[in-house]
């Protein structure tokens, strides 16, 4: 074998790594879905708590919601984990605890009365989520997200309730349900790509 | 002078190369996931793990889910320590060229 062959066969053996390392990342980034469920969760639990069912419209949703998404995980089958997947996962899932046992304590307790503190809580920690998430994956979108929602945290925090409302469904829709659709059709032109790299 | 010198010849090979990258960033892999990566045929797939086992570099856990046979792959120290080397030497092996 010539040097020049024998440097075309090795070459090929770096990109084949290369490649790989590449079809193993690629498993951690079906999360779109995720973003538009909670996206319109979140707005059936405003609508329901509007119309007067404010004590369990949350609850009952939230429930709903994070029982969908378990079992939406669980039908993507048999993937691998990975550091940076269990990360980004456990991320959230910690956030949507905190916020639950959160809520719940203030609502059972009495003590959630001003709607703009909850509002600029929940802003802020999903804020905090976005922009952890965007730094674990390197993705600028996802922190403008969080920028976002931190936006809205300011907004609940100095203007009316009518204010703090409407800037957590701006963000709601912005960065769940927008961002959501984003990341879903990434996602589906990756998997055209590679189906077409291996026809 | 032989071709290749400083290169595993059990990493060497393009299948079982694309195995142990693949199986090196992840925790643990199924049969049937690694089948779906590399597009490799079921005979020559078992046919490289088997050979990665033997010289253990990776290491497999067969249960059963659900009545179905599984096998779960995962790269042991070993492995790791090999592909390591492998692409140090490679690196080494092409110097300038890349």
């Amino acid at each position: 074998m010539g040097a020049n062959a024998k440097d075309v066969e090795l070459t090929e053996r770096l990109n084949l790594i290369e490649a790989m390392i590449a079809e193993g990342r690629r498993k951690c980034e079906s999360w779109g879905w995720t973003f538009v469920l909670w996206g319109v969760a979140y707005y059936v639990a405003f609508s329901w708590a509007a119309w007067g069912h404010f004590a369990y419209a949350w609850p009952v949703t939230v429930v709903a919601a994070a029982l969908l998404t378990v079992v939406g995980f669980w039908r993507q089958g048999n993937r691998p984990g990975t550091t940076l997947g269990r990360a980004v996962a456990s991320t959230w899932w910690a956030m949507g605890i905190s916020m639950f046992v959160l809520f719940d304590a203030l609502g059972f307790s009495g003590h959630l009365t001003d709607p703009r503190i909850s509002l600029a809580a929940a802003s802020a920690m999903l804020g905090t989520a976005n922009a952890a998430c965007s730094m674990m994956l390197k993705w600028k979108a996802e922190f403008a997200c969080a920028l976002v929602w931190w936006a809205a945290t300011v907004a609940a925090s100095f203007g009316s309730v009518d204010t703090a409302v409407g800037a957590f469904l701006v963000a709601i829709f912005l960065c769940q349900i927008v961002f959501g659709i984003y990341a879903m059709v990434l996602e589906a032109r990756r998997r055209r790509v590679r189906g077409a790299a291996h026809a | 002078m032989p071709e290749l010198p400083d290169l595993n010849p059990v990493v060497h090979g393009k299948l079982r190369l694309a195995l142990l990258t693949l199986l090196a960033g992840v925790d643990e892999a199924e049969f049937t996931w690694l089948r779906e990566k590399t597009g490799a045929t079921d005979g020559n797939l078992g046919a490289q793990l088997m050979k990665l086992e033997e010289a253990g570099y990776v290491s497999v856990e067969k249960k059963f889910v659900q009545r179905k046979p599984q096998s779960l792959y995962r790269i042991t120290d070993a492995g790791r320590a090999a592909l390591t080397e492998y692409v140090r030497a490679l690196k080494e092996l092409l110097g300038s060229a890349i």
